[in-house]
């Protein structure tokens, strides 16, 4: 068993602490389905670059997609005004469905065969090899060390943006910085993992954390406990009755989150 | 426990006997393939296909099964010609096993030798999902089938030289097969020499060029492309004005799309698959799909 699953279980103990972490900020924020708009965001990027017959591993490809994902957080960070009357994740969906449509007419033009950039898009985390987990993990540290020098200032601007913006801090300029740097991570781990695992990565940690705890540093801890947890346990599942990994993985939190739901209701009952 | 004690038992038997039971252990990454190998092979092998007959052979989902099959294979059957580039490469590379690497007895790339069709002149992405080295969707080609065929034999009587003789032997039984068959499948179709088909991606050339059907009309304007209306509505207008009969559509196909071809031009859809079911022969398969095809056209 170890041989063909060592790689994917690193994978699941390496990578999702920051997932968890910035998952935190997104549910505080409201944004639930940033991720995916991001990741589209990024194929759409992907589906230029095939238009204009660069190489798809080529760095160009990378910063062309990395590009998109820029614009990506420009257009969240320019929306989420103070008062809007329109909710952020009306804007969120937009996107995801304009990249999506966009990227449709792009490769009918383009009309590359879509197998290479499906696979591209769409990581399987049973596939992944040494070199993608150290390289995504070298990219989460950046990241990582990146929120963590400035976490009072994300902090501020996630969850507590009334007095955010009463004491003049820039929260454009933080949201986008927070965009950004997750369009980054989305980038990157979604083509080791794919759009299913990084969905669950992000949101249901920080759901059971929010359940169980108040504090930040409490939810943290639980939601890198039950990371750990459902990825470990989904994937020794997927190799024990041979399914297909990332979605034994969901389906493993979806699990935990109604345990957890329960002993949540439970202890305020 | 249990369950591992009986393993590490079994496992320690294998290593204590290794002649009592040399079975090949052989993975096909198609089901066509895994049909040939059942053939050759017969009880001297074990075989595994990994895509299933109804997958679609240019996206197969990768389970952990596969990679153990592949680590513990000692022949690889695949048909090359970049029909699993997308999704082969990734699992040999985890599956780490130098037996079946490229170049070795143990891999065999069953369209080595072949010529294929429709290479392309020129290569552009513009062209669509075109495979570099030609069509890579010759098994519904019999004539080929046997070339194939005799290409497993010989790498399974490289790998295991005691048995040779009876791989040599089911190979030209299998051979033999196929050339009364050939005759069969010709008078089933000669009434419809001649005839269009149409089809719903590009799978079925070697099909038509064997049993002498013109197929130039796919639902995809291109390779992997799916149709625009536009595209549809030429399409149409070709059926219409050839008279063609039948839509061959594969079960990982949008039926609904030939389905409304169809309805507007009165052509029939054939429910084709290029791949034998996990039990059936070859040579029951395209009996199937030569009885599929004939009752369309009458």
């Amino acid at each position: 068993m170890w041989e063909v699953m060592f790689w994917p279980i690193a994978a699941c103990v390496l990578l999702p602490w920051l997932l968890v972490y910035l998952g935190l900020h997104v549910v505080a924020r409201g944004i639930i389905f940033i991720d995916i708009a991001m990741a589209q965001m990024a194929s759409l990027g992907i589906c230029l670059a095939v238009l204009l017959h660069l190489d798809l591993e080529s760095p160009a490809t990378f910063a062309i997609a990395l590009g998109f994902t820029f614009v990506g957080a420009a257009i969240f960070s320019l929306t989420g005004k103070r008062e809007s009357k329109v909710p952020q994740e009306a804007v969120i969906g937009i996107s995801y469905v304009v990249a999506a449509a966009a990227a449709v007419l792009m490769l009918s033009r383009a009309a590359e065969g879509d197998e290479e950039i499906k696979n591209m898009l769409v990581g399987n985390i049973l596939l992944v090899t040494p070199g993608d987990v150290w390289k995504c993990l070298g990219l989460f540290a950046l990241v990582g060390a990146f929120h963590f020098a400035f976490r009072r200032k994300f902090a501020f601007a996630s969850f507590d943006r009334e007095a955010a913006y009463q004491q003049g801090l820039r929260v454009r300029l933080w949201d986008f910085l927070f965009y950004a740097s997750f369009g980054f991570v989305v980038t990157s781990f979604v083509r080791i993992a794919g759009v299913l695992l990084i969905f669950t990565y992000l949101i249901v940690p920080a759901v059971c954390g929010i359940n169980l705890a108040t504090s930040l540093r409490d939810r943290l801890l639980i939601g890198w406990v039950l990371s750990l947890v459902g990825g470990v346990v989904g994937l020794l599942l997927s190799f024990y009755f041979d399914m297909p990994s990332g979605a034994a993985i969901v389906c493993v939190f979806g699990v935990l989150l109604v345990a957890i739901s329960g002993i949540g209701a439970l202890r305020r009952a | 426990m249990k369950i591992r004690s009986i393993i590490l038992i079994a496992a320690l038997a294998a290593a204590l006997l290794p002649s009592a039971q040399a079975k090949l252990n052989v993975v096909a990454t198609l089901p066509d393939y895994a049909a040939l190998a059942r053939e050759i092979g017969g009880d001297k092998v074990d075989v595994t296909s990994l895509a299933k007959p109804t997958e679609d052979p240019h996206f197969v989902d990768a389970r952990p099964s596969f990679v153990v099959k592949l680590r513990t294979a000692d022949v690889l059957i695949e048909g090359g010609a970049e029909l699993e580039v997308g999704w082969l490469p990734p699992l040999l590379q985890n599956a780490r096993n130098e037996k079946i690497e490229a170049g070795k007895p143990g891999r065999v790339v069953a369209s080595q030798g072949i010529r294929l069709m429709d290479v392309p002149a020129t290569l552009s992405r513009a062209a669509g999902d075109v495979h570099a080295s030609g069509n890579p969707h010759f098994m519904v080609d019999p004539i080929i089938a046997k070339a194939v065929a005799q290409h497993i034999a010989q790498a399974f009587a490289t790998l295991d030289p005691a048995n040779a003789a009876g791989f040599q032997a089911n190979s030209a039984k299998f051979e033999t097969e196929i050339n009364a068959k050939l005759q069969e499948w010709g008078r089933e179709l000669l009434p419809f020499k001649g005839q269009q088909l149409a089809a719903y991606h590009d799978s079925w050339v070697y099909f038509a060029h064997r049993f002498g059907f013109a197929l130039e009309t796919f639902l995809e304007p291109k390779p992997g492309i799916p149709p625009s209306p536009s595209h549809l509505a030429d399409v149409i207008g070709k059926i219409k004005t050839d008279h063609i009969k039948a839509i061959l559509v594969e079960p990982f196909q949008n039926r609904k799309i030939a389905e409304k071809v169809a309805s507007s031009t009165g052509a029939h859809v054939v429910d084709a698959g290029q791949f034998p079911g996990p039990a059936e022969s070859y040579t029951a398969h395209i009996d199937q799909l030569v009885a599929a095809v004939a009752a369309a056209l009458k």
